[in-house]
């Protein structure tokens, strides 16, 4: 069963990891703004901490499975030469490309 | 953050350091505050004997006992980072020996929910009003105070004393009967 989950995909593009991250931690600050105005105006420090888990949960939600959107920007390959001659002289060109992504 | 355990730990940790940041929030808003309030104290008996004291180096101490009533509205001093209060009531009385004496005769603790209107009549004290030798017989100054310590979800924990004080003064003579 193990074995099924490692084979599920769960990569995302650089361009959508960081559109994660801006999500999550939006989303958190936002909650924890929220959750401290409310627990102040009510006196008790409990709902601000369930504001916030209830701000975790949904970016939890949103941003840990690969969901489409995180996968609009795929790296371009170079496309696979079949002689091994060819494949040696393309391997640098390959390196350098990816260089360039990050 | 290309898998997912790598982007739970991220967001984890980002969760758990907003959560230290909006603790530290909540102890800011309330740090300064004066928790302070006013107590009413009535004392309805009064009574001393000398009894043989084991703990303390000589024969006999003067015991003192005494029912007293306690009045105080709680409910300013808890706020959101209020966890709970623990009252306690302190005799305070100088005698020939000691310049300063302090002995606690009653405590309480109050949670946060609990009923905060303290109306407590005729309480007898919960330990013994022992002195450090004879001084309470004749003794016409003490003072009785209550203090709290207030314990916060995030902060230091203060020491308040009430404001309101109650004197009384110790009869001449040693009470012989063996009723309480």
């Amino acid at each position: 069963m193990l074995s099924a989950f490692k084979s599920i995909p769960t990569y995302m593009d650089y361009k959508g990891q960081k559109l994660a991250e801006q999500i999550f931690q939006g989303i958190i600050l936002v909650s924890a703004v929220i959750g401290f105005i409310y627990g102040l105006f009510i006196q008790q420090f409990g709902w601000t901490v369930y504001i916030m888990l209830a701000g975790f949960t949904v970016s939890c939600f949103l941003t840990l499975p690969p969901w489409p959107m995180y996968r609009k920007n795929p790296l371009k390959w170079q496309p696979a030469v079949p002689e091994a001659s060819g494949e040696n002289r393309d391997k640098p060109q390959e390196n350098q490309k990816k260089k360039k992504h990050k | 953050m290309n898998t997912v355990l790598s982007r739970a730990n991220s967001l984890f940790a980002f969760s758990l350091s907003v959560m230290a940041a909006l603790t530290f929030g909540c102890f800011i808003t309330t740090a300064f505050k004066d928790r302070s309030i006013p107590v009413d104290i009535h004392v309805s008996k009064v009574m001393i004997k000398n009894v043989d004291d084991f703990t303390g180096p000589r024969e006999r101490s003067d015991l003192g006992f005494v029912t007293f009533d306690i009045s105080a509205n709680l409910q300013p001093i808890f706020d959101w980072n209020v966890k709970e209060l623990f009252l306690y009531l302190t005799a305070e009385y100088s005698t020939k020996s000691n310049a300063l004496n302090q002995v606690v005769l009653w405590d309480k603790i109050v949670l946060r929910g609990d009923n905060t209107k303290l109306n407590l009549k005729d309480v007898k004290s919960k330990y013994f009003f022992f002195d450090d030798g004879n001084g309470l017989r004749a003794n016409k100054n003490i003072t009785l105070t209550l203090s709290w310590n207030v314990v916060p979800n995030a902060g230091i924990l203060p020491l308040v004393m009430g404001s309101g004080h109650k004197s009384l003064a110790f009869p001449e003579t040693y009470e012989t009967s063996k009723s309480y």
